[in-house]
């Protein structure tokens, strides 16, 4: 190996669990909010067995829809090739790619849930009503998660912090968060 | 790049990934649903699972990130073998899995305290949330690696790897291996 041995550098395992161990006490703290939500949600979820299905999908596709914005984003930012400019055609080009992708994963999610709902659970709800709420909630998020992107991408850029470190897994946590808000407050109004 | 081409090139790159975390998450929602019945003898679990998901996410995320990092600059083989730098990331890993783990106990339990609504017993979240994050840290990391080593040998950019592989093992495992400390708590308490 070329590479200069002897100094672990950024490997030594006490920098990394010094350096990430607070960021992820923070992050638990903020995803807490999500599971007191899921907790005070049990009724609802004993009675329609099949939300209980979609929770997880719920909660991580607004994350993985915001991670992958926001890594487009902080490249290009790092590569300077965008000022936020509302009449960037390929910034537009990213925001409906991801919407896309939510309506394509919500719509396959709704599905999926009625699947399995058919072949386990003798499901209760019907496919239009699964796509009515799989749909608006996740909708929401992705548009929660290309604001949030956008927010945190800029602001990070300004300060000089860089997005990949920390930015991030912030956006994504703070993102599950809505998911599981959302997707609790909009089935709780469609089903009673 | 036009916009049109832009638009497809996003969404044809990450459609695929989207969809194999869709079967994670779903299989881990029946998962999930199963457990549903446990929290009126442990009352707290809901409020721990969407924390522990997100956890796991985030520390193997990582360490996906730093292997990935490490093969691109040549600062660690593809391989398991006695690398100080290998060594310390997966020491890392296990230290922030084990110990956000329970600390999520923790905080789960001081939160219904807060709330006033009913809560398991300290020692009992936190037992279950230790067993389940020990069992998950060993079959992430492992995982995470052998899955990355293999992809990169035969040509694919880690990068791309690690999101979808994270989010999908740890769906999974996470929600079967809490469910399992969950008996194994039930069981010995």
């Amino acid at each position: 190996m070329v590479v200069p041995s002897g100094s672990l550098g950024s490997w030594e395992w006490r920098t990394i669990v010094g350096n990430m161990f607070p960021l992820l006490v923070v992050l638990s703290i903020i995803v807490l909010a999500a599971g007191i939500t899921l907790e005070s949600a049990e009724e609802l979820l004993e009675r329609f067995a099949i939300l209980a299905v979609m929770v997880p999908t719920m909660v991580d596709m607004g994350g993985n829809l915001g991670a992958i914005l926001s890594s487009r984003l902080s490249t290009r930012f790092h590569l300077g090739t965008t000022e936020l400019d509302p009449r960037d055609r390929v910034l537009w080009a990213n925001v409906l790619a991801i919407l896309a992708l939510a309506a394509t994963i919500f719509t396959a999610l709704a599905f999926g849930a009625y699947l399995i709902g058919l072949v386990l659970f003798d499901g209760p709800i019907g496919l239009a009503t699964l796509l009515f709420i799989s749909l608006v909630s996740g909708m929401s998020v992705a548009v929660i998660a290309v604001v949030f992107s956008f927010a945190t991408t800029y602001v990070s850029y300004r300060l000089g912090i860089d997005p990949d470190d920390t930015t991030i897994p912030v956006v994504t946590n703070v993102v599950d968060v809505f998911g599981m808000v959302i997707f609790i407050g909009v089935s709780w109004l469609v089903l009673f | 790049m036009s916009v049109r081409q832009e638009f497809w090139s996003i969404y044809r790159e990450a459609i695929p990934i989207l969809f194999i975390a869709l079967g994670g998450g779903l299989f881990a929602g029946v998962v999930l649903e199963g457990m549903v019945e446990s929290v009126e003898r442990f009352p707290g679990l809901l409020v721990m699972v969407p924390v522990f998901l997100a956890t796991r996410g985030n520390v193997y995320g990582a360490l996906g990130g730093r292997i990935s990092s490490g093969l691109h600059q040549g600062l660690l083989p593809p391989a398991f073998e006695r690398n100080d730098r290998l060594v310390n990331a997966v020491i890392a890993s296990f230290i922030n899995g084990i110990g956000i783990s329970i600390v999520i106990g923790v905080v789960t339990w001081l939160a219904l305290l807060v709330l006033g609504w009913p809560a398991a017993a300290l020692y009992e979240l936190v037992g279950i949330m230790l067993i389940a994050g020990v069992l998950t840290s060993v079959v992430l990391i492992f995982g995470l690696l052998l899955l990355i080593f293999a992809g990169y040998k035969r040509g694919y950019d880690p990068d791309n790897l690690v999101g979808p592989i994270v989010t999908t093992l740890g769906d999974i495992f996470g929600m079967v291996f809490m469910l399992l400390a969950i008996g194994i708590v039930e069981v010995i308490v």
